[in-house]
């Protein structure tokens, strides 16, 4: 064993310094012919003679020192190079399959490399922390519901001071405050001092002594800030200190206010420092029953303590239980257990491991359709390189050999293909890194590496194995098996080989694919990127959009909990969180009224302003909530009696708007009539209920077109399904009828579905924006935005300032980047398909190159006989695109364009099967010139 | 005409010229080379050539050390010794050699005997 260790080693080292030893190799034969020929001389025999039979007792010199440099190297890895660059000159010549299988390569191994991507951000291991594999996460889980619940205060406590194999426990969540820095009073704020919204970590203190890391300056939290009625205090993050404040060395002692609650500077953390999440402002989390009561979403952390592994933990959690809670009822109580994960593992979400390599399995298997094609065509290229083949096996070569070198050629083109995968994945990571996280709120978890891993890479490599051997492997070793067969009666004979009835299936196939997905393919394509491309048909540069929230006073106790950021969560869905997370604990009465009434007074002072030409507040463009309605039947008077008995039920998107709205977008009015005062103020005095609708409703023209057909559609009724389909029958008869007042002209954004707007009082929103038609500069406008809301009260939050054009520009970006994949997708699959007609007259003519010489010579027409030779491969043509034709139009009758997010194009089947003929004839063309370009009487001299 | 020359049997090779170089102590690759033609006295072809090629094996497995020096006549020459490595193998397969040969032997006794 130690001597075959030896071997390797040394042989590693000789493939390093095969020259030098080359050199040394034959000194030493050069001294031994020296010291045998002397001897010789010695002997009698002449110097002549000598030197003669010294060098047959060595054997021929050339080929010792081969022998030589085949024991101290790596001859393996040399036969390897040199098939590389053989490889890579085979490649050159053909470089038609290399950039069409290339291309159609690098698109699957990038969407491996994707999928596999996504998977290591979501579960990828441990925290860049000290010791950052055992930090963990304390979750109480639902048993029988599958899911998280949240975890009670009292046993956050109990673990705290029982639990042994755990240290630091402690827990955090992400509460979203307005930064005000400095002192003084609000209502005369400075420029620099405008509130600006921020998330904040109320953590406890062991959070700190659980990441082991020290603070730059001063002082992290420690217990006594947790102590009710102690001065509140901050730990500010290193580029907020950088930022913020010039990185002042005296930053400590300093008073900036979250909200309307000021906090004393105690600390600074280093560079880098984020934890829990993606934190740069922490508070103290006060874990004392007064201050934080109800539901919590508290996130629990802890570190195993030493020599505790995570199911020892695990187990002295679940002895010990969780505590009876007033809240809890006890049927539920049973199906509770804590449970403890990796940290990382436990907030970025979780699934189950084999699901994980499922989906990896499966991105593996989108290999297959390529790089079958590409088989395909290396298949028919070796059938035309034969001869080749057939020399080489002649001459002695293995077919294990052949069989490797056409591996290596297809090894070569798929690692530049994963190459390029890699580099495309690469930079769209960096691109996803910077536009799409740092777009929401929280932005990443700090443990997100959004580099390419070392094992993205391998992985990538693994796929580019994979590929090459699918497609080089497979008919490499199915055509020198007939090689074998034929052997060398192949050579010169350009008939020793036939393409047979798979490969015309196969052709027949693929064109028919193409062109199937061809239609469907723009009309998806186009449907994502029209609004982008058509813009939105209103000048959206003028309008300024921005979110609004109401905080509580953050060290009122029982407001401490409101609009509690759904920290628990992914950052990705934080934003769509917190929505939900305000609708299923609605703020207080208080805080409700006072968000109302400040919304009413922003939007007076805001319509008081020079330059603004409206102001409304309702649900942002785009972010309406998509909801499930049934629509009712129409009034007797028009029904027919099948009519009658049907409720259409669709999704549309739900808008909830103020009287100004359809002004200030003017969107204007195609039938009935527009909301009016009494509208709004029926719904509050009729149900005296704050959060009662109107039932007064208006649609757009699709909802009309989709759901209600030719009739008049004012007076018709429809409700609103609960999102839970198991209580639609008991719940359908408390369910809520609104009846259509008006129609509205689409707008570009919702010209695909069906959109209800309702009249909704300030207040009554459940995540108010604010939109602003400007005549002036949007820049200066924001400012003064944030200036007049700072004024107004602290704990008006505002956030996200942005005009209309730039998120519609946002969601273009993205929509872009998936039109972009699917017509990169397209593309390869109709070059594949050219490449195999274009292989198949190729190989037609090479085939019958003996026969077009000899008609020819016997005085045939050229471009009758071209005629006859492709007829069949014309056949083969037709009889794909008519399938194709075929598929198409049923697939648009069972899967019309706009089901799927697309927009019909007319006349789109026509125009691929155009494309696709073109295609098809471009692809012949080459191979048909060459066919007329044999010579009669060369042909016949080779016969 | 009967040959009366042998070929050396597979993978006997190393064993020999380990057991030369125990003997006579760093030898170069053509004085190995004269020392088993001396000891086969004329009944064993050594192709010379691959005494180069076991050494360069020999020399991989760490069974034998190789160091430039001056031969008798004063030329540059390699010179090969046994390491101690080497040694432990040469008697590990001395031994095993031996038990075959012996049955080897056996086997044909009854044969060369009758």
């Amino acid at each position: 064993m130690r001597a075959l260790v030896h071997t390797i080693l040394a042989r590693i080292a000789g493939f390093l310094h095969l020259g030098k030893q080359d050199r040394e190799f034959h000194l030493e034969l050069e001294a031994h012919l020296a010291m045998a020929e002397e001897e010789k001389v010695r002997q009698g025999m002449t110097p002549e003679q000598a030197r003669r039979s010294a060098r047959l007792d060595l054997g021929g010199l050339t080929q010792l020192q081969e022998a030589g440099r085949e024991a101290r190297g790596l001859p393996w890895l040399d036969t390897f190079w040199l098939d590389i660059k053989l490889g890579i000159r085979k490649l050159r010549q053909s470089w038609g399959l290399t950039l069409v299988g290339g291309l159609a390569m690098t698109i699957a191994i990038a969407i491996g490399v994707v999928v596999f991507m996504v998977f290591e951000l979501a579960y990828g291991g441990s925290l860049p922390l000290d010791e950052g594999d055992r930090i963990v996460a304390i979750q109480t889980w639902n048993e029988r519901a599958q899911r998280l619940h949240d975890t009670a205060l009292q046993d956050l406590e109990r673990w705290r001071t029982t639990v042994q194999s755990l240290q630091d426990i402690g827990a955090f969540h992400t509460i979203e405050r307005n930064l005000v820095i400095g002192n003084g009073p609000f209502s005369s704020v400075s420029r620099s001092r405008l509130a600006e919204p921020v998330s904040l970590a109320q953590m406890t203190a062991s959070g700190f002594r659980l990441a082991r890391t020290s603070p730059l300056l001063g002082r992290t939290l420690s217990a006594t800030d947790e102590i009710p009625g102690a001065a509140p205090v901050v730990v500010l993050g290193y580029d907020v200190w950088q930022s913020r404040f010039s990185a002042d060395p005296k930053v400590l002692g300093q008073i900036i206010h979250f909200g309307g609650a000021p906090h004393t500077v105690v600390g600074v953390m280093p560079e880098g420092f984020a934890f829990p999440v993606n934190h740069r402002f922490w508070i103290p989390l006060r874990t004392d029953r007064g201050t934080l009561a109800g539901p919590q979403e508290l996130a629990v952390f802890a570190r195993l303590a030493p020599g505790a592994t995570l199911e020892s933990a695990e187990a002295e959690l679940a002895a010990l239980g969780l505590l009876p809670s007033p809240t809890v009822t006890p049927e539920l109580m049973e199906q509770l257990r804590p449970i403890l994960k990796p940290y990382a593992l436990a907030l970025t979400g979780d699934t189950d491991r084999w699901l994980v390599r499922l989906i990896l399995v499966l991105v593996t298997l989108l290999l297959i359709p390529p790089c079958a094609n590409i088989a395909i065509l290396v298949y028919a290229r070796i059938v035309m390189r034969q001869e080749e083949f057939a020399a080489r096996y002649a001459l002695g070569a293995s077919r294990g050999r052949i069989v490797g070198q056409l591996f290596v050629e297809m090894l070569v083109l798929a690692g530049g293909a994963a190459s390029l995968a890699l580099l495309v994945v690469g930079l769209a990571l960096r691109w996803a890194e910077r536009n799409l996280v740092s777009d929401l709120s929280a932005g990443a978890p700090f443990w997100m590496d959004f580099t390419l891993s070392l094992r993205a890479v391998l992985f990538a490599a693994g796929l580019a194995v994979v590929a090459a051997a699918i497609a080089g492997l497979v008919p490499a070793i199915k055509a020198t098996g007939r090689q074998m067969q034929t052997g060398l009666h192949a050579l010169g004979n350009r008939t020793g080989m036939r393409l047979g009835a798979t490969w015309t299936a196969l052709v027949v196939a693929q064109v028919a694919l193409s062109l199937a997905a061809l239609p469907a393919a723009v009309e998806i394509g186009w449907g994502t990127v029209r609004k982008g491309v058509l813009g939105p048909g209103f000048p959206s540069e003028e309008y300024l959009t921005a979110k609004l929230a109401m905080d509580g006073n953050l060290l009122e106790a029982t407001e401490g909990t409101r609009s509690v950021a759904a920290s628990s969560e992914p950052a990705s869905t934080a934003l769509a969180n917190t929505a939900l997370a305000n609708r299923e604990h609605p703020p207080s009465l208080s805080t409700a009224d006072r968000f109302a009434g400040r919304q009413i007074e922003l939007v007076r002072r805001l319509n008081a302003e020079p330059g603004v030409l409206g102001v409304t507040v309702g649900v942002l463009p785009g972010d309406e909530p998509w909801e499930r309605i049934e629509v009712g039947p129409a009034p007797p008077v028009q029904q027919s009696r099948q009519d009658a008995q049907l409720l259409r039920r669709s999704l549309v998107q739900k808008n909830q708007v103020d009287l100004a709205f359809f002004n200030v977008f003017e969107i204007p009015l195609l039938t009935g009539r527009h909301f009016e005062a009494s509208d709004f103020e029926t719904a509050i005095s009729e149900v005296g209920d704050l959060d009662a609708e109107s039932t007064s409703a208006i649609v757009n023209q699709t909802f009309v077109k989709q759901l209600l057909g030719s009739g008049n559609p004012l007076g018709r009724r429809f409700r609103y399904l609960p999102s839970d389909r198991r209580q639609e029958s008991t719940a359908q008869q408390a369910l809520t009828w609104y009846e259509i007042v008006g129609v509205v002209i689409d707008r570009p954004g919702n010209a695909t579905h069906g959109t209800v707007y309702h009249p909704a009082e300030a207040g009554q929103m459940s995540a108010p924006s604010l939109s602003l038609r400007i005549g002036t500069d949007p820049i200066a406008m924001t400012s003064r935005l944030r200036e007049i809301v700072t004024t107004l009260d602290p704990n008006l939050r505002i956030k996200d300032i942005l005009t209309l054009d730039e998120i519609y520009r946002q969601k273009a970006a993205g929509n872009n980047i998936g039109a972009f994949s699917l017509g990169a997708v397209t593309l390869s699959v109709l070059l594949l398909s050219a490449a195999g007609i274009y292989a198949l007259m190729s190989f037609t003519i090479n085939q019958r190159r003996r026969e077009i010489g000899i008609r020819s010579a016997l005085g045939a027409q050229p471009h009758r006989l071209l005629g006859s030779i492709f007829k069949r491969a014309v056949g083969q043509i037709a009889v794909g695109t008519t399938i194709g034709i075929l598929v198409a139009l049923v697939l648009n009758y069972l899967l019309p364009a706009e089901k799927v997010g697309g927009w019909s194009v007319p006349g789109v089947i026509p125009a691929a099967t155009a494309v696709m003929i073109l295609v098809g004839l471009v692809a012949a063309v080459g191979p048909a010139r060459r066919g007329l370009r044999i010579d009669p009487n060369e042909e016949l001299r080779n016969s | 005409m009967t040959e009366t020359r042998s070929q050396i049997l597979q993978g006997t090779l190393d064993l020999m010229v380990l057991k030369t170089l125990e003997q006579m102590g760093p030898l170069h690759g053509y004085g190995i080379g004269r020392r088993l033609e001396q000891v086969g006295q004329g009944a064993l072809i050594v192709n010379q050539g691959t005494i180069y090629l076991c050494l360069v094996r020999l020399v991989q497995k760490k069974w034998v050390s190789a160091e430039w020096g001056k031969s008798e006549n004063n030329r540059k020459a390699k010179f090969y010794a046994v390491t101690k490595a080497g040694q432990a193998q040469l008697q590990a397969e001395t031994e095993n050699w031996q038990r075959i040969s012996g049955v080897v032997g056996r086997v044909l006794q009854p044969e060369t005997g009758s």
